[in-house]
């Protein structure tokens, strides 16, 4: 696999992803349910997520994983928690940054950060659904 | 030669399955970015595989492959997935994709998955 190849498509779409973030969330602040926001947020942070995992950036795909469970949840009950969510997803959203400016200063996404991890998964919304990881996992069967 | 249409909204994954697959001779005849652009590409390019990830915006991978089904029940399509979408895939089976792959891809799944479906026949 070229790295270099992949490292930069990385960070030209991961910077667009979260610039998109960054839209949504402003948006989420004016309107709570807003539901093409509450996609777009998901849909981002799934990206980002499955980019960084094909480039072994394992604090970057944790992250963006914890902050896409946050969102599912979200997209369950139909609005975002205002008072405690929207902070909790800047926040993400700031970590994610850091860590893609990290990848291209550096070219390592550098170490997760176990407070944000615990804060976006700390609640799911007011859907009350659970993160991935808390949801027991059955491997679909191959047909 | 296998035609095969890759349906991803990121360009990096899109990139990453082209260049997996290129290796092995098949030909990547499109790539649509959304659920609504890949059952228009599977309509005007009649593609042998479809790759497609099963989150994409205007419409979900799930949706398109309930669309392509209705157009064509023989169609072969292999969903990309992710850690944690098990239940996306079951639903993405039943509604008729053929197999799965799961992110982060490695190049030997994508082909061994892509060899079986196309030896099935299906």
């Amino acid at each position: 696999m070229d790295l270099a190849k992949y490292r930069n498509l990385f960070l030209e779409e991961a910077t667009e992803h979260l610039a998109e973030i960054s839209r949504a969330l402003l948006e989420l602040e004016k309107d709570p349910s807003r539901s093409e926001a509450i996609d777009l947020v998901f849909r981002m942070a799934h990206s980002i997520k499955g980019m960084a995992g094909s480039l072994d950036y394992a604090s970057i795909t944790e992250l963006a994983h914890a902050l896409e469970d946050r969102m599912d949840g979200y997209r369950a009950a139909g609005r975002v928690d205002a008072a405690d969510g929207l902070p909790a997803l800047f926040r993400g959203l700031e970590g994610l940054e850091k860590q893609v400016a990290s990848v291209r200063d550096t070219g390592e996404p550098g170490a997760p950060d176990p407070g944000l991890l615990a804060l976006l998964r700390g609640a799911a919304g007011p859907g009350g659904r659970e993160p991935a990881e808390n949801r027991p996992k059955k491997a679909p069967r191959r047909p | 030669m296998t035609r095969v249409l890759i349906a991803d909204d990121a360009s990096f994954m899109r990139q990453m399955i082209r260049d997996i697959i290129d290796s092995e001779g098949y030909e990547v005849v499109g790539e649509a970015t959304d659920g609504v652009e890949v059952v228009e590409k599977f309509k005007e390019l009649h593609p042998d595989v479809i790759m497609m990830d099963i989150v994409m915006p205007k419409r979900s991978g799930i949706d398109a492959v309930k669309a392509i089904m209705e157009i064509a029940p023989k169609a072969t399509v292999v969903m990309c997935s992710a850690l944690g979408q098990e239940t996306l895939v079951m639903e993405a089976i039943q509604a008729g994709a053929k197999d799965f792959i799961v992110k982060p891809f490695k190049p030997e799944s994508v082909l061994t998955t892509l060899k079986k479906v196309l030896e099935k026949g299906v």
